[in-house]
């Protein structure tokens, strides 16, 4: 959520005085582990309250993972683990998945999650009820058959041996057949109905949502700490827009833990005895696409340019202040599987390099130290989702990313837009815009294949930020999707990120994070290994 | 404000009265109108806001993704029919469901709305507390005094409402322990938030009243009141105060609304309830229905204010009420 600007000139001066109050009011720390309570309540402060528990967006993802079960979990070496179902197949030829799921699990509302269920779950994400989870399934998947009671076949129209691994997100926790077909659009909005470790009690919009737990749990997945029914009685997921009262609540004990530390109090939180855990989470960074079909980066060279003029990872130091890591690569961040070092490697701060680049291309610079070619300036348009899709830490890194390239000669619009504006399609389309921010959270290199898929008249793909309809790594990625064989699947996907590099298509910024503070009598809160969202199955509170 | 008829048989009444209800509704219409057109003139798509907002990623959308959308809302006939359709239904009470939430708008904003009213009044009454303890304290005291009073009045008024609402966070809240931090529903959590809306208020009020309590203070009645033995602050409070609140009260009316749309940013920083945040929110969204509802609310609102400070003219100045009556 945007501030006023008046806000983020008082920023820095509130942050001085809760450093300075927070010598007084942190909690004893160090203390040593308490008497264990029985039951009891957590209380959780995210950052935003979306409009629905299950939908779409990381945010709604990270609430519904807590009451929603899924077919698989994500472990901590990134293995695939049973969850609802205790065992799958792949087929020989790879076009087909059968996964069994365990006995006797049933929905909060009392049917079973069963096979029809399962299969009913797949259909509904991909006719509407879940865009992520479709753009995930598409082009792959064909059709859910049920095998038997507790049996259920995925066909699929190519093979994709990553399927269950990308099942492991919050985009595809199941819900009960029944309530998705008979209950209200509004009901399943607030409350959807699964077999997770808790139930949505209630939700007091605009302040928070109440889970209870669900005392008949059977089914948590194989990565869980413990068996049976959570330890907390409740999680009070209690939304705190602002970044410093959710510290402030953290530091006064009247919150357990909250999400989105700010990277300014990082180290007195941390100084101050709460656990801090960070993860960067997979899939794509916040990285700049640049524009391949119409303006200035039509020209290779210039996009390359682009990428020299900039000290990429002396921005992201300077802003995240060792919290944010940089991250070079345009393609997958990091902590993604099939990551190329190389392609995050392949462009470093060189400003003669980007000058000479710039030369070749036939911008030459002119005397108020811009280029010019055929009388038209090196003018740039860089639109960002500002509050939305870019926090105040991204906002202030891409100032740098400006200044640093007008120091050879572009001239950067730097737009901030609105999310009204932004999610309503302003800056959109080519003509619009030369450089595209994001990030896109995934579990496998598979996201390159949502990201880069050619776009084609009948099926136009408007994920393609850099409208790159090429052939060549169209084929890469495909053929990387169904590598039946894990290391020339990352070979392949490693081939599709050093293309990206090499033809500047997209760079990486930095890797996006979720964190959490977690007060020093909260103990056993882990984030989950797809996205990072707080779990609070195995979480207990000491005295 | 003015009478529209001298007499007051029942007859003359009700017309005032069914005059007034006229001129509230037009303007209501009018919010509606208004509101409605500048949103759906908003740059976009609202279909594909709405799938945007679904999926969390800003992209264009495919023609059968948006056909969708548009059949299920509507949103493919002419603007027209879509606003008259929407008046007609406003005018039996029904403001539409919301985009995202998939609620009436009615009830989204209905349990969102007791928060913000308690806010706003509560901190319409601390600011005229503040205003009036130190106007009488500080006016007409002489030159320096004076400037003292008037200087608080400017910074008072000039404070922005998110750095007074973080510093009173973090030093009443999080260093003094006072007060909770996530304010909530309760009454401990309404003194903070109450507390950010009322000072800049007070700041405007007092500069309000100031000048007119000064020149009150010049008055004969004054005088005379004064050789009655009358002590200094029973003249101050039992008449002067009375000459030199009508400006106070007008600004009270525009600041009961003014609160309700601006409370937003204490909602934020305290994490309290209340359309302010949800406007934000939908207006981030185009959640066009909810953006409706609640600006017709704040022009009822408005609305309301008027009259209740038409009513309180005549109480704190009789020569009013002979002429309404």
């Amino acid at each position: 959520m945007s501030l006023p600007r008046s806000a983020r000139l008082v920023a820095p001066l509130a942050i001085v005085i809760a450093a300075s109050l927070a010598a007084c009011a942190s909690p004893a720390a160090g203390s040593g582990e308490g008497q264990r309570i029985d039951g009891g309540t957590i209380v959780y402060a995210p950052q935003q309250e979306p409009a629905c528990v299950f939908g779409g967006w990381i945010e709604q993802a990270y609430i519904s993972y807590n009451v929603l079960d899924s077919l698989v979990s994500l472990d901590e070496n990134s293995q695939v683990v049973p969850w609802l179902a205790e065992k799958w197949e792949e087929s020989d030829d790879g076009l087909s998945w059968t996964f069994t799921l365990k006995d006797g699990v049933g929905f909060t509302d009392g049917t079973p999650v069963n096979a029809e269920a399962v299969a009913y779950n797949f259909d509904y994400w991909v006719t509407g009820g879940n865009s992520t989870a479709r753009v995930w399934l598409f082009g792959y998947y064909e059709s859910a058959e049920v095998v038997d009671d507790l049996t259920v076949r995925i066909n699929l129209s190519a093979p994709y041996p990553r399927l269950a691994d990308n099942l492991t997100q919050g985009y595809f926790g199941i819900q009960s057949k029944d309530a998705l077909e008979t209950r209200s659009d509004e009901d399943n909005c607030s409350a959807p109905i699964g077999s997770g470790a808790f139930i949505v009690e209630e939700w007091n919009r605009g302040q928070n949502l109440v889970l209870v737990r669900n005392e008949n749990y059977t089914s948590w997945p194989a990565n869980a700490l413990h068996e049976g029914p959570a330890y907390v009685e409740k999680v009070d997921w209690r939304f705190v827009a602002d970044a410093t009262t959710r510290v402030a609540a953290l530091q006064s004990s009247e919150v357990d833990a909250i999400y989105d530390v700010p990277a300014v109090q990082w180290k007195t939180l941390d100084d101050g005895g709460y656990e801090l855990e960070r993860y960067v989470t997979a899939g794509r960074p916040q990285q700049l696409s640049f524009n391949t079909q119409i303006g200035p980066f039509t020209d290779e060279r210039v996009r390359q340019a682009f990428a020299y003029s900039l000290d990429r990872e002396q921005i992201v130091e300077t802003i995240g202040q060792g919290v944010i890591p940089f991250e070079g690569n345009g393609g997958v961040s990091q902590s993604t599987p099939g990551y190329s070092q190389a392609a995050a490697d392949r462009y470093t701060y060189d400003p003669e390099k980007a000058a000479e680049l710039l030369d070749e291309a036939g911008w030459q610079l002119n005397a108020d130290g811009v280029r010019e070619k055929d009388g038209e300036t090196l003018e740039v348009v860089l639109p960002y989702g500002a509050g939305s899709i870019v926090n105040a830490d991204g906002a202030a890194i891409l100032q740098g990313v400006k200044e640093q390239a007008e120091q050879v000669g572009f001239v950067v619009d730097l737009i901030p837009v609105p999310q009204a504006e932004l999610f309503a399609g302003a800056y959109s389309t080519a003509e619009e815009r030369d450089i595209a921010v994001g990030y896109w959270t995934a579990v496998t290199s598979g996201i390159l294949y949502i990201n880069w898929r050619p776009s084609t008249p009948e099926s136009p793909n408007y994920s393609n930020q850099a409208f790159y309809d090429d052939e060549e790594l169209g084929q890469l990625i495909l053929d990387a999707n169904s590598a039946a064989d894990l290391d020339t699947q990352n070979e392949l996907y490693q081939q599709a990120q050093e293309y990206i590099a090499d033809h500047a298509l997209a760079i990486g910024v930095y890797a996006r994070l979720s964190t959490l503070a977690v007060a020093p009598n909260l103990h056993d809160v882990w984030q989950e290994h797809a996205q990072g969202g707080p779990t609070f199955y195995d979480a207990y509170l000491t005295e | 404000m003015t009478p529209t008829s001298p007499s007051s048989t029942p007859r003359a009444i009700a017309l005032q009265v069914l005059h007034k209800l006229g001129t509230a509704l037009s303007v209501l219409i009018g919010a509606v109108t208004v509101a409605f057109f500048a949103q759906t003139a908003l740059p976009g798509n609202r279909a594909t806001a709405i799938l945007n907002i679904r999926a969390g990623q800003a992209v264009q959308r495919t023609p059968e993704e948006l056909a969708q959308i548009n059949q299920q809302y509507g949103l493919e006939r002419p603007l027209v029919v879509q606003y008259l359709d929407y008046l007609v239904g406003a005018l039996r009470g029904d403001f539409g469901h919301s985009y995202q939430q998939y609620r009436p708008v009615a009830e989204i904003i209905g349990e969102q709305l007791g928060a913000t009213v308690v806010l706003a009044l509560t901190a319409i009454v601390i600011a005229w507390i503040l205003m009036v303890v130190w106007v009488t304290l500080t006016a007409g005291r002489g030159p320096r005094v004076g400037a003292i009073g008037s200087l608080v009045d400017v910074t008072a008024a000039a404070l922005p409402a998110y750095w007074l609402g973080i510093i009173l966070l973090l030093v009443f809240a999080l260093g003094l322990r006072l007060f909770p931090v996530i304010g909530g529903t309760g009454p401990a959590g309404l003194v903070l938030p109450a507390l950010t809306l009322a000072i800049p208020l007070a700041g405007f009020l007092a500069q309000a009243t100031r000048t007119e309590f000064e020149r009150a203070l010049d008055q004969p009645f004054v005088i005379s009141a004064r050789m009655r033995g009358q002590g200094d602050l029973g003249v101050r409070l039992g008449h002067v105060l009375r000459h030199a609140i009508l400006p106070a009260i007008t600004l009270t009316g525009w600041a009961l609304g003014a609160t309700l749309s601006g409370a937003v940013v204490v909602e934020s920083i305290f994490s309290r309830p209340g359309i302010g945040q949800v406007l934000v929110t939908a207006v981030n969204s185009q959640d066009l229905p909810i953006v409706v509802g609640i600006v017709v609310l704040i022009s009822a609102f408005y609305v309301l204010a008027n009259l209740l400070v038409d009513i309180a003219y005549t109480i704190v100045d009789p020569r009013l009420k002979g002429a309404a009556s």
